[in-house]
């Protein structure tokens, strides 16, 4: 979307995602952060990247790029289930609760988080948790691993309406952490 | 400014000396003002911007992205702050001026010295009103004295909101509960003020059960279909079928909160669903005639009446459609505009608009080509067809549904999707609009929507002062686990069923569970195997195991009511104008938690927000985060410290983080499901209390969440808090994490833990 010259003319903000297309540039960016932070939310137990549970490829991306998880909603039980113990369990406003705060230890207790990573929060509450971050974590960087892109992040994917695309950019970026 | 005091001690009668008046009669912005910011010291304003900007003035628009400033100065916290208090007042509004016009209406009928009687089991008539106020109010006209303490409140914290006036966010917020507490009076006026006025049930806990759904209309006769929130012309229109034999001739139904109030008014009322259905309904053509009030009502009623060539009538100064004023005409002349020139029109006076819309009714009904709008399988199925699968449907939906794929299954002969998706769904419309090829896909809905009738409680109005003597002792122990409220509007995130399971869940826990307003008629339109609801599985009292209708949203002041009820009757704490000291109590040994599963409205942020002056934790479910404000701890890091009121100490040891939060979001309804149990926990809990409590913490963490809660050492003082039948798995745990006993507080309390004028003597 075209940005006017003069600030009063802007749309509804002036600072938004910039998109990532290429999923081996996302890897590179993910691989670059010091203590990442991976968010699952309860919509990777309702969908599927082609026949496959969507959590699975995203506890396969945990493992490949070595991201602690944060299990929000009920996500925790299939984890347990699937014989996987995720590093916090706090409901998605609360996580981003505490990474508004520069003090906070982090779900490893090793500091605080410099790149939030989220796949499966419901696209209108993940937009408002990416809105606070924007605005009031500005000590960290978000990422939005979700085919319908959010402008709130950081980093965004495109809007991706195929579903082999989808699955081709999760697995090339998984191969690639 | 400095208040009059004897003015405020003459507005509240205070030579009546039922109680002794406390230290804050008639409070104004400032007087509770340190109340708030302790609780906001605990609770924490959490924002979620929804726009960068600030658009509220000609300076700009300005930016205020990640720290930066409006010209007037403000930052983005500010300004959502600024913008949760224009949403308060906006709901607090909303409720007033609904209770000014029905004590007016009422006074007009009855007198001002109409005496407010609720019937034998009900000595506390108004305790929100006793406590915020120090009134007792004794007539209509004492409520009319409460409704403009509210009005006078009003135009101040409106006033605030003008640009570069209040530039804290903290003091927005204060505002913003100030309004929320303001809005608990003024629901509190209307509900008393139509239960006596209109000789609703009270002192009464066995209400009826009712009609709910829209497959129990009986089209063949004319239909008059209520929507809104101000039941004073439907109820002029019910005695007007009454007086005049009519009232089997023509069928009365209603939506949202109108439809709670006639049922309350008369069992041959019946339910249609909740205000989310709003559109599917009207579609279906059921009414004949269409009596719109106030709040919740579609902006595009005229144009779907006109669909289905209902007639319209506006009843409201809230709602005038663009209508001709036609009150001041004579009545046959009205209904000869409406019926003969199909004109919509307004009627301000609501016995007026009442004989208008029960004359009207047949002649539009014998006029109408009735069952036009209903649609067959087959006919849906057909126009299912024209589907093309561009998803432009989908992009448009409120819910993020895939209403294009449903559309599509439909159309190939499965039904499921479609039919899982309605349950979700808002039917607003807004993916019909996006439709490039027209498809009705609301009208297609009709093909799998249940035409099942249900059973719903009759809402039963204020909890009784002797079902509070009973329960009081063991909610304040914690030996009842606690007091779920499900309250608020139909947006629901999922399968409108949730709230129904949810309920279920509590209720046979023993919980007390109280509902009003749309969650109370969605969560009957669930049957179990037996084919009961909710509403008939369980007592309708206020016990353990109870599930109670209260009534429609004003009757949500009851929940908060029984609260305090509970401080004022069982703990015989002084409530006149004490505001601090019964929320204290509140927050801190009475185990009670509201749930608004779907909120959508700005009446709805006003009642959660309300609801947390008094110390009552609200759960919210994800469409609310679009309110952009919550309050939050974080439980490791803040401080919990209280003082012992037994010993006059702050405590040492680290105490539990009870409640958590006083408004949250939750995505799931398995989460919210373990955090509305966690939310009861108070720090007062006896040791039985707390083991119950806990048990059932842990149980359903188990079942939803799995394994035990990661935070269970902090809610567990000593090891007799812990339950019995989990003891050896928690011990271990506790083990693992590092615990140590710590001791329990006598009396927990924040009085004296900031400026205060409250009495710490009266809290023992």
């Amino acid at each position: 979307m075209a940005r006017p010259y003069w600030d009063v003319n802007i749309l509804t903000g002036s600072k938004t995602a910039r998109i990532i297309d290429n999923p081996v540039q996302c890897a590179g960016i993910i691989k670059k952060a010091d203590r990442p932070l991976y968010i699952l939310g309860p919509d990777t137990l309702d969908r599927n990247i082609g026949e496959r549970l969507f959590l699975k490829y995203c506890l396969d991306l945990a493992k490949a790029g070595k991201l602690p998880i944060c299990a929000t909603g009920h996500v925790r039980k299939k984890m347990l289930e699937l014989g996987i113990h995720p590093d916090s369990s706090y409901d998605i406003i609360e996580i981003i609760n505490h990474l508004k705060d520069t003090e906070w230890n982090g779900v490893k207790k090793e500091g605080n988080h410099d790149l939030i990573v989220f796949s499966g929060v419901r696209c209108d509450l993940a937009e408002r948790g990416l809105a606070t971050l924007k605005h009031f974590a500005p000590h960290l960087k978000t990422m939005a691993l979700c085919r319908f892109s959010h402008p709130n992040a950081d980093f965004a994917l495109p809007v991706i309406r195929k579903d082999r695309k989808w699955q081709d950019y999760f697995e090339i970026l998984i191969d690639n952490l | 400014m400095t208040k009059n005091k004897a003015k405020t001690l003459r507005i509240i009668n205070a030579e009546d000396t039922w109680e002794p008046v406390g230290p804050t009669p008639l409070p104004e912005i400032p007087d509770l003002r340190n109340w708030s910011m302790r609780l906001l010291k605990s609770y924490k304003p959490f924002y979620a911007p929804f726009c960068d900007l600030c658009c509220n003035c000609a300076y700009g628009k300005c930016d205020l992205t990640a720290g930066k400033k409006g010209v007037c100065g403000i930052d983005i916290a500010t300004h959502q702050a600024r913008w949760a208090l224009i949403q308060c007042c906006i709901g607090l509004s909303a409720h007033a001026a609904h209770a000014r016009h029905l004590v007016n209406h009422l006074i007009s009928k009855h007198g001002e010295g109409y005496k407010i009687d609720l019937g034998l089991q009900v000595d506390v008539e108004a305790p929100i009103i006793r406590t915020v106020m120090g009134l007792k109010p004794e007539t209509l006209g004492d409520l009319r004295t409460a409704i403009e303490y509210v009005e006078r409140e009003y135009i101040h914290l409106v006033s605030s909101t003008h640009t570069a006036q209040e530039g804290n966010n903290l003091d927005f917020e204060n505002k913003s509960l100030h309004a929320g507490m303001l809005d608990h009076v003024a629901m509190e006026v209307a509900d008393i003020a139509q239960i006596v006025g209109y000789k609703y049930p009270t002192s009464v806990a066995d209400t009826p059960l009712l009609n709910l759904g829209w497959g129990g209309i009986d089209s063949t006769k004319p239909v008059v279909l209520l929507i809104g929130h101000n039941a004073a012309p439907s109820i002029a229109m019910i005695d007007y079928l009454h007086d005049n034999d009519l009232e089997d001739k023509i069928e009365v139904c209603g939506i949202c909160c109108t439809a709670h109030d006639i049922s309350r008014y008369t069992k041959r009322a019946k339910i249609v669903g909740p205000l989310s259905r709003q559109l599917f309904y009207i579609r279906c053509g059921i009414a004949d005639v269409i009596v719109a009030d106030e709040q919740c009502v579609r902006a595009d009623l005229l144009e779907e009446a006109l669909k289905t060539g209902a007639a319209l009538i506006a009843t409201s100064d809230k709602i005038c459609y663009g209508f001709e004023d036609v009150t001041d005409k004579e009545i046959d002349e009205i209904v000869a505009m409406i019926a003969e020139e199909g004109k919509q029109v307004l009627i301000l006076d609501p016995d007026k608009a009442g004989e208008v819309a029960a004359k009207v009714a047949p002649l539009v009904s014998a006029k109408r080509n009735k069952g036009i709008d209903f649609i067959d399988e087959t006919t849906a199925v057909k126009l299912a067809k024209d589907c093309r699968g561009c998803g432009l449907c989908n992009q448009a939906c409120p819910n993020l549904l895939s209403i294009g794929k449903a559309i599509k299954e439909f159309s190939e002969g499965n039904t499921a999707m479609l039919s899982e998706t309605f349950k979700m769904c808002f039917t607003c419309g807004k993916c019909e609009e996006q439709c490039p090829r027209s498809i009705p896909i609301i009208k297609i809905m009709q093909a799998v929507a249940t035409k099942d009738t249900f059973n719903m409680r009759c809402g039963r109005g204020p909890i009784h002062d002797v079902e509070i003597r009973k329960v009081g002792a063991p909610i304040v122990l914690g030996t009842i686990p606690g007091i779920v409220a499900f309250v608020a509007c139909s947006n629901y995130p999922k399968d409108e069923k949730e709230i129904a399971e949810m309920m279920d869940e509590f209720a046979k826990r023993k919980y007390i569970v109280v509902a009003s307003g749309c969650a109370a008629m969605t969560a009957g339109m669930v049957k179990d195997e037996e084919g009961k609801t909710i509403w008939e599985k369980y007592p309708p009292g206020f016990q353990a195991g109870g599930v109670l209708n209260v009534g429609s949203c004003v009757a949500n002041s009851h929940i908060a009511g029984a609260a305090i009820k509970i401080a004022n009757i069982f703990a015989k704490l002084p409530g006149r104008a004490n505001y601090e000291v019964i929320a204290d109590y509140i927050l801190n040994r009475v185990g009670a938690c509201g749930v608004a599963w779907g909120a959508y409205s700005q009446k709805a942020f006003t009642i959660t927000t309300g609801f947390t002056r008094w110390g009552i934790p609200v759960v919210l479910g994800p469409h609310a985060a679009k309110y952009r404000r919550l309050y939050l701890s974080r439980k490791e890091e803040d401080d919990w410290q209280v003082m012992d009121g037994r010993t006059g100490e702050m405590t040492d040891d680290y105490v539990e983080p009870a409640p958590e939060h006083l408004v949250n979001v939750i995505e799931s309804k398995e989460r919210a499901i373990v955090t509305i149990a966690k939310l009861c926990i108070r720090r007062n809990d006896t040791t039985a209390g707390r083991q119950i409590k806990l048990n059932h913490y842990i149980d359903l963490y188990k079942k939803y969440m799995g394994g035990l809660p990661d935070d269970l050492h902090l809610f567990i003082r000593r090891t007799a808090d812990i339950p019995m039948f989990f003891k050896s798995e928690v011990m271990e745990y506790l083990k693992e994490v590092g615990w140590k006993e710590r001791e329990q507080v006598g009396i927990p309390t924040l009085i004296t833990t900031y400026p205060s004028k409250a009495n710490i003597d009266d809290i023992k």
